[in-house]
Order: structure tokens, then C-alpha cells, then sequence
């Protein structure tokens, strides 16, 4: 924990600099780059080792300022993705934001890059309630004026605020929780909540109620995921990649350090964060089709991937309500690995979504294409992060939705007869996995395909290496997690194993270690079978040269690049079968079409919501008079009332 | 032992060029024609395999690494499947999603090469295809997670084996409302009427054949080969499932197989002749149809 500390001291070190030599430029980007690298790699060290070891837990908590941290497996699993994406974004942030020098002043950003990456560290190795709280809301804060770093446009404010909005009912659900938890005490350390030995007897359904909204809001759970599309598109690319890849996840870190606290949740809870998962990942996924802004797209992916991760940790909790171990495991397993895998792969597509949008200076996919041969390095970055998030193999989003399937598929197994329903839940994920290769070709092949929409001055080669690094980095994160499952699923397990102490008896996984040397086997032999069918394919067999011609255009002389599919064209046909549930909204008129992705929920229930608040807030105007008579009345009555509650109370 | 897994997936591979040779000739009989040889896939391969290829202007690598990715993965994925009734090549607890997501990956690319031409004719056919695949997906697996839960075996060589022969007589009627869903699912998976039409001649209204208008030569015929095998490959689900082969031996077993993936393609045929190509925006809701049957013969199961 200690080296932990020094590391994150050596980050929020590098961002001070960063800040303070913001008139030397050169030497600003350099001891950034330089800290935070060296920081990263010191914190994550603890992490790494304990994982690959599988020791129980190291972590006693440990006093240091602020309250108690430790690192188990759990927390170590977290801390080791964080800094792995963080480290990335960070030295991607450095050439990403240097035209932003002309602008403004960028050390800001930089700074609030490593105080948001210690605050998440924070949050995941906390052990004291005071101590969880504070860095979460420095996360919050942090990552709302990183939201809003290009403050003049509107959109990018008025995303900031739906955000603030929604981290703090986040917050205040949590304060909920812990109050009812612990009985008021914020001082208590986790380990005294745990197993109802706080002095209040809570009910426990109280507390995973309040649990599931304040990590689901912060997860961007559907129904709550509306602030999450806005807020992580106009965020610098490199900061909507620690957002999606990171931020979003401290929801699924903070559910599952519930369930470690709490022991088994009841199967009702477990249901419910099924289906809650079942729907984000499937709406999720069916939004983020209908988009037109290239990284909206990701964003909403987002939250299907969340939805993805919440089908494993609801399945693993009903696993674990029914005393099926063996169960509990593989889903806890999946959802973490999810964890990982999409913390990769997101960060990968943002990083790339940033490299084109640095190159043409726009998000519209109705404006982009083919830009695969400006850009070949991103495109393939971008490709092998595009088949990865659509689970196939051999990349590690396979793995990962391979060990939910078989979570859910093993619970059709299950003793308890109402538990088979859930099997039922994979045609679900079938779904989600089908939406997600439609939405992903889309967003490949209108971006980086065909013919070029408008002309763009790029300059092609010679790309910045700040820039390719981090995503070569983490392409091949994902090709090796996806080629060799068995080096990492065993730390998944490991990690699992700390929310469902009682699976020991449950073996490796049911075999799923075994089995992930097949996934590995099956990697190979594809990758041998491609490059036998490429070799007999090139065999000449005295077969003309090959030609190059124009498009086949059925003979039709005129055609022009406007004439492609684009986004919204390629999508039409999928969404008009989901009807008004995907959003799109079609506006004809004499000579004029157009095509609209509205958020369903943003502009019904939200938007409803945001009414009555805003007239209540109206009426709560008549406080605020102005005069400072009037305030010091209210600051005595105040006085007054507190004092009478003393009274009482005593 | 590991032989007989092998030879049975080499002969499924030599043989599954003839299967739209005899849906074809099915229904050129029934339609008073005549009707190419049935061999003739086996020739058309063999005449595109020799002949240039033509690659547009527009397009990147993803364009000549598609087909090959397709033909590779589509191989692999028959190499799942217990195809002499009893051992698959490949078998793994939860091998039908690297089945499935094989199948993806051959179609990911195929999508993505078709974009890569910029042409608007492919970007309909791609657009429809990932339309038609995306309604077809959630009902294969509801057909797995029948066989599984009847079964009670994760590998598909289980649940299409020896535990299959059990499962008959206590999950019957479940296993008949799959294989009939998996019937659908393969009509849509192989671009077959009522679904796509593979004998239309108007480019606007096809599915498949569009996507891969601009390939050529043997590229093309890494398509058409790839095409044939996933024909071979559903048609296996449907005769694996409804005449379970894990007790016979390994020869008879094949030979079930092939008998059964012949009557599959004569059922095309026949189907093809007696219905038209359902209207595009109608296909979901065959497709959703298909779902629903693989949902009521996995209620039947859990109830």
C-alpha cells in the first residue's frame, strides 16, 4: 500500500508540474509524461504482483492520510486496469492537446488528469466510509471540469451540468446508504460493516436498494444513463476514455464491495440487477446504433457494456442467493473480466475516435470516410478494438461474454427451478452481441471505408508516436487477453473469490481454466487456417494479373461519393423494426429529410422530471430575496432549529 | 479415435457444394425446368478459381483479407460440431458461443469489405444482411440453451451426442419446436427464400448476393465455398437434432448425417418453389417467429 501511495504522490506530483511550467511547454510535457508513467507503474506493481500470485489478501487497511486503504484482490483487479488506461490517456493527452495551447491553458488539464486518476484510486482502495466519500466526489468534481474543458460550446456545458446533476443524486443515494448503514457513524471502517456487526441492524434490502441507485446512476444503468452519452463525448478524447473506461466502472467496483460487505443478497436483488443489465446492454446497444457523432456511438456502447457487466454480476448474485457457488463464481468471473476487457477496448476506440477528430476536426460520420489510407495505423487500432467490443474471437471481448454465456447457460442446470429461468437471459445477450456487430461495422466502415465523404488535409504518415503508442499499446492488450484467456481468467477468479468467500469448493471455475486453453486453441487454429487459406489463395495458378477498376456500379457512369451509405442510411433498416424504442425519428418535408437520434428517455422522463424541478425551484425563488436581513433571519432560525434538535435528541 | 472426427469434417467439407446444387435442381423439378447438373457449384468454383480478379480502386486490405477470413472461420467452426454423432475436433464447455462468434467474425468482415468498395448497392446488402442476422441471432441461441438445458451438457458435442439420445424421449416436444426454429434460422443464415432470394436478378432485391457484387475470382469462390459449408453447418444442427446419431456407430452415423443434409436440401428446395421472398421489413418478424418457438419449447422445459 505504501508504494501504492508514493506512486499516486508521483502522479499528482507530475500534474502540479505539468501546471506550474505551463510557460515551457517542452519541459511541462516531459516531466507529465515522465511522472505519470513512473507513478503508474509504481502503484500498479502491488496490484499486478498480488494478482498474479492469488494470495487471499494482503490488504490490511492501512492508516494514511484521510482515513484507512487496503488492497485485496478486488481492489487490486481495479487498480491495476485504472492505472493501466490512465497511464495511456495520459501520455495520449500530452500531443492531443497541444494544438489546444493556442486556446488555452492546458496544464489544467493535465492537473486534473492526475488528481481525477488518484481520486479513482482512492475510491477503490478505500476502507473508511469518510474516506470512500471524498474521493468520490473529488472523482466527481474532477471529471466535471474535464467535461467541461472546452467550455464554449454549449454543448459541452450543458452536458457538464446534466452530469453534476446526476453525480450528485449519485452521491446523496450513497450517503443514504452508508447512514443507514453504519448508523451515522462516518468515521466507521468497512470492515465493521460488514456482516451487520454496525451497531444498527439495517435492513439489508435498505441498503441494496440505495446501493443499486447510487452505483447504478454512477454506472449509467439504463433507465440512468442519459447523463453519460453527452458528458463523455464532449470531454477530450483522451478523458472520455478514462470516463467510459474507468469512471463508469467505480458503480460496478462499488456493487460488488457491497456484496463482499453484506454476504449474499436476496434473489430478488439478484433479478433485478439481471434484468436492469439485460435492458441497458440491449437499449444500450440499439441507441448507440442510431447515432451520427462518432463518439456518442461509443458513449452509448458504454453503457451496453455496462449492461453487459451487470447480466454477470446479477447472475452471480443469484448464484450466490441460491447457494450455487459453482454459479456465482463464473458470473462474478465474467463480469470482471468484462470489466477489464471493455476498460481496453473503450479506451482503444476513444483514443482512435480522438486521432480522427484531431485529423478532420469533426465528430459527424456523416461527414467522414475513408480514412483508412490517411490513417492505416489508427484504422487498425480502431478495427481490432471494433471486433473486440462485438465479443469475437480471438479477442478478448470473447472471452469475457463466453464465461457470461456459460454462466447463464450452467443455470439452466440449476437446482432451484426458478433459478432455469435465467438460462433464458442468454437470447438476450445473443441479441446485444448481434446489435453491437451491427453497430460496429457501421462505425469502422463509414469512418475508415469507402470513399472519402469531404476532403480533409491530412498529412498522411509519420503520425505523432504519442499518439499511435497508447493504442498499439492497448490492441494488443486486447489481441493477447483474447489469444491467452488462461494468464488472466485465474486473477478474474481471484478477484471474484474475494466477493463469494464460500466458492472454494467450486474448483477452477468448473473447469473454465481448462477451458480457457481451448479458447486458445481455437485462437490459434484460426490464426493458422487464415494464413493457410491466404497462402493457397496467393498460389498463382496461371490465373491472370489481377486488374484495378472502378466500383461496380451496375454500369451507371454518375456516381459519386455522396452516393455511399452512411451512418444513419446502413442503420434505417435495423431501427425501423424496433420502431419508437430506437429514437430515431425521421423529419420529411418537400425536398428535405432528415434523421434525428433522440435519447427515448432523456426526452420523456427526463425532461419531465427537469420541468417540475425547475418550477419547484421556482417557488423556492421567494427565499431568495437579496437582502442580507432576510439571510440573517433564516441563519438564526437555523441556529434555532438545531438547537432545539439537540435538545430533543439529548 | 481423433480420426473419425476428422474424416467425417472432411467429408461434410467435400460434400457441401453439392447441398444448393440440389435445392436448385429441387426447384427447377418442381417448376418444370430442367435445372443446372447438381455439380454445378463444384464446377462454378473450380471455373472461378482460375479466373483474374478485379479489385476496385476504393478498396484497402479488408477487402482481399475478408473472403479468406470467411472461408478460415466458417472451416473452423464446422470443426466444432460432433459431426460423426459423437466427438467434435474442437469441444469445450460453451463452444456454441465460439460457434456463433465465428460465424460473426466471417460476417464482420464480409460487412466490412463490402463498405470498403463504397459502392451503394453493397452498403444495402450489408445493411440488410447485419439486419437480418441481428434477428436470427437471439433465436439460435434460445435453440442452444433448449438443447442444454434438455441435455444438461455445455458442449455442443454433448448436446447434439450420446446425451441427446436421452434427452428424446423426456424433452420431445421442445426438441421439435427447436429444430423447427434452428429450420427458420438456417433459411435466414444461408440467404434462402422466404428470407433472400440467391436466383433474383435485380441487385434491389437481394441481400447476400449484393454485399459481394464487386468480388471476383477466387475470392468469390472463397465466398460461394464459405457459403455452402454454413449451408452444411445449420443443416447439421437441424439433423443433429432431430435424429440423434450418439448411438450409432461412427460410419453410420456420417452417413445418417449426409442423408439428412440431402432431405435439408431438398426441404429448401422445396420451400424455395412453393413461397416468395417475404417483403424486407417482414423478415424480422419471421425471424421474431422463430424466436418465439424456441421460447415456447424452452418454457415447456422449465416448467
Amino acid at each position: 500500500m505504501t508504494l501504492v501511495a508514493v506512486g499516486l504522490a508521483l502522479i499528482l506530483l507530475a500534474g502540479l508540474g505539468a501546471f506550474a511550467l505551463e510557460r515551457q511547454p517542452r519541459r511541462a510535457d516531459q516531466v507529465f509524461r515522465y511522472g505519470v508513467l513512473a507513478g503508474s507503474g509504481a502503484a500498479a506493481w502491488p496490484a499486478v504482483v498480488l494478482l498474479l500470485r492469488g494470495a487471499r489478501s494482503s490488504g490490511v487497511a492501512e492508516r494514511l492520510p484521510g482515513g484507512a486503504y487496503g488492497l485485496d484482490l478486488l481492489s487490486a483487479w481495479f487498480l491495476a486496469l485504472l492505472l493501466g488506461v490512465g497511464a495511456c490517456a495520459a501520455v495520449y493527452g500530452i500531443p492531443y492537446l497541444v494544438e489546444e495551447r493556442r486556446h488555452r491553458r492546458v496544464g489544467v488539464a493535465h492537473l486534473l488528469l492526475a488528481v481525477l486518476l488518484t481520486a479513482l484510486a482512492g475510491v477503490f482502495t478505500a476502507r473508511t466510509i469518510i474516506a470512500f466519500l471524498a474521493a468520490w466526489e473529488v472523482m466527481a468534481v474532477a471529471a466535471y471540469l474535464l467535461v467541461v474543458f472546452e467550455r464554449e460550446r454549449a454543448e459541452a456545458r450543458r452536458a457538464g451540468l446534466i452530469y453534476l446533476v446526476l453525480t450528485h443524486a449519485s452521491t446523496l443515494a450513497l450517503l443514504a446508504m452508508f447512514a443507514t448503514w453504519s448508523g451515522g457513524g462516518v468515521e466507521s471502517r468497512f470492515e465493521d460493516l460488514a456482516g451487520g456487526r454496525a451497531g444498527t441492524a439495517a435492513p439489508a434490502s435498505a441498503i441494496l436498494v440505495l446501493a443499486l441507485i447510487g452505483f447504478g446512476i454512477k454506472a449509467g444503468v439504463v433507465p440512468a444513463h442519459f447523463w453519460l452519452p453527452g458528458a463523455h463525448a464532449a470531454a477530450p478524447s483522451h478523458i472520455s476514455a478514462l470516463l467510459s473506461g474507468v469512471m463508469i466502472k467505480t458503480g460496478i467496483y462499488g456493487l460488488l464491495r457491497v456484496l463482499t460487505l453484506l454476504g449474499p443478497p436476496p434473489p430478488w436483488w439478484g433479478w433485478t440487477v439481471l434484468l436492469l443489465g439485460l435492458a441497458s446492454a440491449v437499449l444500450g446497444v440499439l441507441w448507440a446504433l442510431a447515432q451520427h457523432d462518432l463518439k456518442r456511438v461509443l458513449a452509448y456502447s458504454s453503457v451496453e457494456n455496462i449492461g453487459i457487466i451487470l447480466v454477470g454480476l446479477g447472475l452471480g448474485a443469484l448464484g450466490a442467493a441460491y447457494h450455487e457457488p459453482a454459479l456465482a463464481l463464473l458470473g462474478f468471473t465474467g463480469a470482471l473480466l468484462h470489466t477489464l476487457n471493455h476498460a481496453l477496448f473503450k479506451s482503444l476506440l476513444f483514443l482512435g475516435a480522438g486521432a480522427v477528430v484531431r485529423a478532420t476536426g469533426t465528430r459527424e460520420l456523416d461527414r467522414l470516410g475513408g480514412l483508412g489510407r490517411l490513417m492505416p495505423r489508427t484504422a487498425a487500432a480502431f478495427l481490432v478494438g471494433a471486433l473486440a467490443i462485438a465479443g469475437l474471437p480471438p479477442l478478448n471481448g470473447f472471452v469475457s461474454e463466453w464465461l457470461i454465456f456459460r454462466g447463464l447457460l450452467e443455470a439452466g442446470g440449476a437446482e432451484a427451478a426458478s433459478l432455469r429461468a435465467a438460462s433464458a437471459a442468454a437470447a438476450g445477450l445473443a441479441l446485444t452481441g448481434a446489435l453491437a456487430l451491427a453497430c460496429f461495422t457501421k462505425l469502422h466502415g463509414t469512418v475508415f471505408l469507402g470513399k472519402p465523404r469531404e476532403r480533409f488535409a491530412i498529412v498522411s504518415g509519420a503520425p505523432d508516436a504519442g499518439l499511435t503508442a497508447p493504442q498499439r499499446f492497448l490492441a494488443s492488450a486486447c489481441v493477447v487477453i483474447g489469444v491467452l484467456p488462461p494468464v488472466v481468467v485465474p486473477a478474474a477468479a481471484g478477484a471474484a473469490r474475494v466477493v463469494i468467500p464460500d466458492a472454494g469448493t467450486a474448483g477452477d471455475l468448473g473447469g473454465a481454466a481448462g477451458a480457457a486453453a481451448r479458447v486458445t486453441l481455437v485462437a490459434l487454429s484460426l490464426a493458422v487456417l487464415v494464413a493457410l487459406v491466404w497462402r493457397i489463395r496467393l498460389l498463382d495458378g496461371g490465373r491472370p494479373a489481377a486488374r484495378v477498376r472502378e466500383t461496380w456500379a451496375c454500369a451507371y457512369p454518375g456516381v459519386t461519393s455522396r452516393m455511399q451509405y452512411m451512418a444513419s442510411s446502413f442503420a434505417a433498416s435495423l431501427l425501423a423494426a424496433f420502431g419508437p424504442l430506437s429514437g430515431r425519428r425521421v423529419v420529411a418535408g418537400p425536398g428535405s429529410f432528415e434523421v434525428h437520434a433522440a435519447d427515448p428517455v432523456l426526452d420523456t422522463a427526463g425532461r419531465f422530471l427537469w420541468d417540475r424541478l425547475q418550477r419547484g425551484a421556482a417557488r423556492a425563488r421567494l427565499l431568495q430575496t437579496g437582502r442580507l436581513r432576510w439571510y440573517l433571519v433564516y441563519l438564526i432560525l437555523s441556529l434555532l432549529g438545531l438547537l432545539g434538535y439537540l435538545w430533543t435528541a439529548t | 479415435m481423433i480420426l473419425s472426427p476428422i474424416l467425417s469434417l472432411l467429408a461434410v467439407l467435400g460434400l457441401a457444394p453439392l447441398l444448393p446444387g440440389i435445392a436448385n435442381r429441387i426447384k427447377s423439378a418442381l417448376t418444370g425446368r430442367r435445372g443446372a447438373p447438381v455439380l454445378q457449384l463444384y464446377w462454378d468454383l473450380a471455373k472461378l478459381w482460375r479466373k483474374g480478379v478485379v479489385y476496385s480502386s476504393t478498396t484497402t486490405v479488408i477487402f482481399r483479407l475478408a473472403p479468406v477470413v470467411l472461408a478460415a472461420s466458417t472451416v473452423l467452426a464446422a470443426s466444432l460440431l460432433p459431426l460423426d454423432g459423437r466427438r467434435a475436433l474442437l469441444s469445450f464447455p460453451g463452444d456454441l458461443v465460439a460457434f456463433a462468434g465465428l460465424l460473426g467474425l466471417g460476417r464482420f468482415l464480409l460487412v466490412l469489405a463490402a463498405l470498403d468498395t463504397g459502392s451503394s448497392f453493397e452498403g444495402m446488402g450489408a445493411s440488410r444482411e447485419v439486419t437480418v442476422a441481428t434477428f436470427a441471432e437471439p433465436a439460435l441461441f434460445l435453440c442452444f440453451t433448449v438443447l442444454v438445458i434438455a441435455t444438461g451438457d455445455l458442449r455442443l458435442e454433448g448436446m447434439l451426442g450420446r446425451p441427446l439420445v436421452a434427452a428424446w424421449p423426456l424433452a420431445a416436444p421442445s426438441l421439435v419446436l427447436a429444430a423447427a426454429s434452428l429450420f427458420i434460422v438456417l433459411l435466414a443464415e444461408t440467404a434462402r427464400v422466404p428470407v433472400d432470394d440467391p436466383l433474383t436478378h435485380l441487385e434491389l432485391t437481394m441481400i447476400h448476393e449484393v454485399m459481394v457484387l464487386d468480388h471476383s475470382g477466387p475470392d468469390l469462390a472463397l465466398i460461394l465455398y464459405a457459403g455452402s459449408v454454413k449451408l452444411a453447418l445449420f443443416g447439421s444442427l437441424v439433423v443433429g437434432v432431430l435424429v440423434p446419431r450418439g448411438q450409432l456407430a461412427a460410419p453410420l452415423a456420417l452417413g445418417v448425417l449426409v442423408a439428412g443434409l440431402v432431405a435439408i436440401a431438398v426441404l429448401v428446395g422445396i420451400v424455395e418453389s412453393v413461397m416468395a421472398r417475404l417483403r424486407m421489413n417482414r423478415v424480422p418478424q419471421l425471424l421474431v417467429a422463430a424466436t418465439a418457438l424456441a421460447g415456447f419449447g424452452l418454457t415447456l422445459l422449465l416448467a
